[in-house]
């Protein structure tokens, strides 16, 4: 048989458009009808409360979207996996996302190392990450990509907000006690610059560093005590906050320094801890869902407490506007590609069940707020465990880096 | 007194420290394996009887009770794992080489982690102290928690009762004959692969009663055995790997350590136990009271 060369250029000229269609995820996703966006997180291992509660929030937001019609006509099917808290597992988990799955979107980590790792693979493949557990200001500073966006207070917002809280007191003399890594030591530094730029003088009698997920606290305890502090500023948050908190009880502690102790009691270390947890000392939680009055929000933890018979943490909360973010990314750009609903977030003001959130166009970092008070008497009948009274959330803007600050910061 | 406060708490360390490596080391003298799955034992000790004193918010009558029934439940039902462990996976495992040994009891380790999970979940989990050993004593003018004392009075009894075993009964003449020469003691009609089942259940039983005496001070959750492990290990080895008396006086050393650490160097404390373990090996390399491999 004789084919011509123009039947010949024709035939490869379809086959070749016929098969880069095939390999496109959007060709692949809007035959299906199903948009897929992947999780990867720490199901495993010391953080897996956190990765888990971090999925069921997503989980949740995806059920309901899917049930109010999907995004553009299409159904969300979101694709789960354990990154073991390695960023090497995480890099992998995010290039299957994007090679096999064709995701149209990525929710990250709860480590800021491993998200760190996946910024920037998600950025080459011009696929939206969002962060709403990893909070670490290099995030959307020093490692920022155009399509990472970040929904939860960094690590320059809260201990801001504690310091907020901690100057009005007028306390002078303090002590510190944070995990030994890079979290537990920028956590005390930016507390520190936070009191120097409110305003305080203050003087620090000692400062302890204990090895993350150390054990046995009963020879810092007393080290702390014997300085006769004011007040004690600790970045020990999770197990760690648990163990320290049940071994100082022994001492006295929180008695003997007045309840003048701030640390991150997040819901589960307080549910955990029962009646244990100390009353009247500071606690700080990034969206403890009981303190944020949107009507968003109380329908959100009624359903979520209806779907898994336990109240909302706030990984859960987060991870859920984290979804909300991404659909009114893609709803205001009318598109699933990433660069796309990018570009659409970039300096957008979306509405959440924790208000509305404006991401900055600088860093992407949303203006959200951090909450700090004090914990209560007695215990929440309704929740089973102590909440936080008489909440200070300050403006997102007294809290957070300037858009020059994190502009001076990113790579150029 | 903060110095005599601080003394108690670097002992509360070293007690801590003792009853986990206890076992450990135990284990080494007796079937000659680095068994790394202990902190698996341990914290299998911690979780039952988080799940039979149930949370923290239990009425206190109760708890109390089941506290003590727990303390002593919780280590046999490890021990029976211990039992089960040592004839499925390491009996065939005897007289081959070491790595192949500490590679099986790796796995174990991944495996009991990953138990923990399904059975447990990842949440954290409190036990409270029972109201009796709650608050603290004044003694000359220091603070010691009354839970601390007693965690420090188990330490000795548990060191007392080892003593004994090893060095007055019968068994523990046969347990210390079977390091020297297990060919031996088998042609003397001593049934020893039976002997080396009653080591490593002894071992995790102590594993286990390690973990249910301190998993009340402590958050527990599915690390919790990878936490303890190194230190553990680092006083086994300054003792002595298959010393128990060498694991005490190691404790001892760590505990104090430590506290002198965060006394008088917080910025470099981490430091101090590691430094504490370069010394004794650079003295005497086998450890304290360990003797060298022949």
């Amino acid at each position: 048989m004789n084919i011509s060369y123009r039947c010949k250029i024709g035939i490869s000229l379809i086959a070749s458009l016929g098969l880069a269609l095939f390999m496109s995820g959007a060709w692949a996703a809007s035959y299906s009808g199903v948009v897929k966006v992947g999780l990867s997180t720490s199901l495993s291992g010391a953080a897996a409360s956190l990765g888990q509660s971090g999925k069921k929030g997503i989980e949740l937001a995806i059920a309901e979207l899917n049930a109010k019609g999907g995004l553009l006509g299409k159904q969300v099917k979101l694709v789960s996996v354990d990154d073991q808290l390695s960023p090497a597992t995480g890099v992998t988990n995010v290039r299957n996302f994007i090679l096999e799955d064709n995701v149209a979107a990525i929710f990250g980590p709860v480590s800021s190392s491993v998200a760190a790792a996946e910024e920037g693979i998600a950025a080459q493949y011009h696929v939206p990450i969002f962060f709403f557990i990893s909070n670490d200001v290099d995030l959307t500073t020093k490692h920022f990509t155009k399509y990472a966006f970040q929904v939860v207070p960094n690590t320059y917002m809260e201990p801001h907000a504690v310091a907020a809280y901690m100057i009005k007191k007028g306390w002078s003399r303090y002590d510190t006690i944070s995990p030994n890594y890079s979290f537990g030591r920028s956590t005390v530094k930016q507390f520190l610059a936070g009191m120097k730029k409110y305003g305080a003088n203050i003087n620090i009698v000692g400062q302890q560093w204990p090895k993350l997920g150390e054990s046995d606290y009963t020879n810092y305890i007393p080290a702390i005590l014997s300085k006769h502090p004011d007040a004690v500023f600790s970045g020990l948050y999770g197990g760690d906050l648990i163990t320290f908190t049940k071994q100082a009880k022994g001492f006295d502690f929180f008695k003997k320094i007045h309840n003048n102790f701030y640390a991150l009691f997040t819901m589960g270390a307080l549910k955990a801890l029962g009646k244990d947890a100390p009353v009247g000392v500071i606690a700080a939680n990034r969206a403890p869902f009981y303190a944020i009055h949107t009507p968003g929000m109380s329908l959100f933890s009624t359903a979520y407490h209806n779907k898994y018979g336990e109240w909302p943490s706030s990984w859960a909360v987060m991870g859920y506007t984290a979804v909300q973010t991404w659909s009114q990314g893609v709803e205001k750009a009318h598109s699933l590609a990433g660069n796309k609903v990018s570009a659409a977030l970039s300096g957008a003001t979306v509405k959440t069940i924790r208000g509305p959130i404006y991401l900055r166009a600088c860093d992407h970092q949303g203006d959200v707020r951090e909450y700090v008070g004090t914990l209560s008497q007695k215990i929440n009948p309704k929740y089973g465990f102590r909440v936080m009274d008489h909440v200070y959330a300050p403006n997102p803007k007294k809290i957070m880096m300037t858009c020059a600050q994190t502009l001076a910061m990113q790579p150029h | 007194m903060y110095g005599l406060t601080q003394l108690f708490s670097g002992l509360t360390t070293a007690a801590l420290l003792f009853l986990v490596a206890a076992g450990l080391t135990m284990i080494f003298g007796g079937l000659r394996i680095i068994n790394v799955a202990h902190g698996s034992f341990y914290m299998y000790g911690a979780f039952i009887v988080s799940s039979l004193v149930g949370t923290a918010l239990t009425s206190s009558a109760h708890a109390t009770a089941l506290f003590w029934t727990a303390l002593i439940v919780a280590p046999l039902v490890v021990a029976a794992l211990g039992a089960l462990t040592e004839y499925l996976v390491l009996r065939p495992l005897y007289g081959r080489e070491h790595l192949l040994q500490l590679l099986a009891t790796f796995a174990l380790f991944y495996i009991f982690t990953g138990v923990s999970l399904l059975f447990w979940g990842g949440q954290y989990r409190s036990i409270s102290i029972p109201p009796m050993l709650q608050g603290h004593l004044t003694v000359l003018g220091a603070t010691l928690p009354v839970y601390n004392g007693f965690i420090m009075l188990i330490a000795v009894a548990v060191g007392l009762f080892m003593w004994w075993l090893l060095q007055r009964t019968p068994l523990g003449w046969r347990i210390r004959a079977a390091v020297e020469d297990p060919e031996m003691l088998a042609a003397m009609g001593t049934n020893v692969r039976g002997l080396f089942t009653g080591v490593f259940t002894l071992g995790t039983f102590l594993a286990g009663l390690a973990g249910a005496i301190v998993g009340p001070t402590q958050s527990v959750t599915t690390g919790l055995g990878a936490q303890i492990l190194v230190s553990a290990f680092i006083v086994a080895v300054i003792g002595g790997l298959g010393s128990v008396a060498g694991a005490a006086i190691g404790a001892i050393i760590i505990g104090l350590s430590q506290a002198a650490g965060v006394l008088w160097a917080p910025q470099f404390e981490s430091a101090f136990i590691y430094v504490a373990m370069i010394l004794v090996l650079a003295i005497r390399p086998s450890g304290l009271l360990g003797v060298p491999e022949q």
